[in-house]
């Protein structure tokens, strides 16, 4: 398929997930819908990874560019924000060592119960 | 001058130029520090400064490019359809610890927040900032925060969690590649999984999934706890 055709097709996914959206009433994003669809039409089998593949990996490639319009937002708000702005930063930084502390602890303790049940399991 | 100041083509033109050059610069030295986003943004945004061009024409080049950002979001989806086999095999580490992680993002926030007194608005900006930015920003206006913020907050968290996350982990003891790939993808997102890729192949491809998972169990949590809190 062509690109535009696979643009076709996530395009597709968006609007189904903006119309789940709605029946939601706004409880989740269309977008975090739509990429839900599309995650269980692939495991279903009716979207195969050659109808999407070109344009998605395109568009994956070059996510970062999309978010240059909302950083460059931080010009219009930046008057109400800068009083904040070294509390923002130490907020920033101390929640992502501590979501990686939780993480990394989390995946130790299921792990070696995976580990303890496997060897039960043997015995 | 002024009207080709406020030209649309300019605008995109001279995004497109400066995202490639950052890239360039992050694949000549391939440190974390060298993000193209922040690149782009510190120039894009100093031309407009100096050129006393408003955020507002701006933006009209802004839609354009941000168009792209829903079909992007969707794609997502393959990236993790392509890792469906590892996912299987460590299925139950990686639910848990996307979902414990998740779920300490989001609470930390709140609670240090309160901390350093920022304002509520402040606050809802920064709830989704250690996931993706397709779903964080979605999240922040879901929320009534700050979009503009938020993006900004997850790439600094992004490029703070690359450069610190691997030494962290370490002194905490963290050696299991499956540990530190899935910490490092829940916490910092892309581009922390960018740097997870330098430190092996299993580190790499469970931050690659960790993003995923871990945005949608964001997404679950903060769709619950709006709900439940009105």
């Amino acid at each position: 398929m062509s690109y535009l055709e696979q643009l076709g097709v996530l395009l597709g996914c968006c609007v189904a997930g903006d119309a789940l959206s709605l029946l939601l009433r706004g409880r989740l994003p269309g977008n975090i819908l739509g990429l839900t669809l599309l995650l269980v039409l692939l495991i279903c089998g009716m979207v195969k990874p050659a109808h999407v593949a070109d344009t998605a990996d395109f568009l994956l490639r070059n996510m970062a560019i999309l978010f240059l319009p909302a950083c460059l937002g931080v010009l219009d708000i930046f008057a109400d924000i800068k009083t904040e702005i070294l509390g923002i930063i130490a907020v920033c930084a101390l929640t992502t060592l501590c979501t990686a502390a939780a993480t990394a602890l989390t995946v130790h303790l299921v792990c070696r119960l995976q580990r303890r049940a496997g060897k039960e399991g043997g015995a | 001058m002024s009207e080709l100041l406020s030209s649309t083509t300019l605008w995109l033109g001279v995004s497109i130029t400066c995202y490639a050059l950052g890239c360039r610069l992050q694949q000549k030295t391939g440190s974390p520090l060298c993000n193209p986003l922040l690149i782009t943004a510190v120039l894009v945004g100093a031309l407009l400064v100096l050129t006393g061009t408003s955020y507002t024409v701006y933006n009209q080049a802004g839609r354009l490019i941000a168009f792209f950002l829903t079909p992007a979001t969707v794609s997502l989806a393959l990236p993790i359809y392509r890792k469906l086999d590892v996912l299987r095999r460590n299925l139950l580490p990686i639910l848990a610890g996307a979902f414990v992680g998740s779920l300490t993002s989001i609470v930390s926030v709140i609670g240090f927040s309160r901390l350093f007194g920022l304002s509520p608005v402040t606050t809802r900006s920064l709830i989704p900032k250690s996931v993706t930015s397709a779903i964080g920003v979605a999240l922040s206006e879901m929320l009534g925060g700050l979009a503009p913020l938020t993006a900004i907050s997850i790439v600094f968290s992004g490029i703070f969690g690359a450069i610190i996350l691997p030494a962290f982990l370490r002194s905490l003891g963290v050696t299991d590649p499956v540990q530190t790939g899935l910490s490092i993808g829940t916490a910092a997102h892309s581009v922390g999984t960018s740097r997870a890729i330098q430190l092996g192949e299993t580190e790499g491809a469970m931050s690659g999934l960790a993003i995923g998972v871990a945005g949608l169990f964001t997404a679950l949590l903060v769709s619950a706890g709006s709900a439940f809190l009105g």
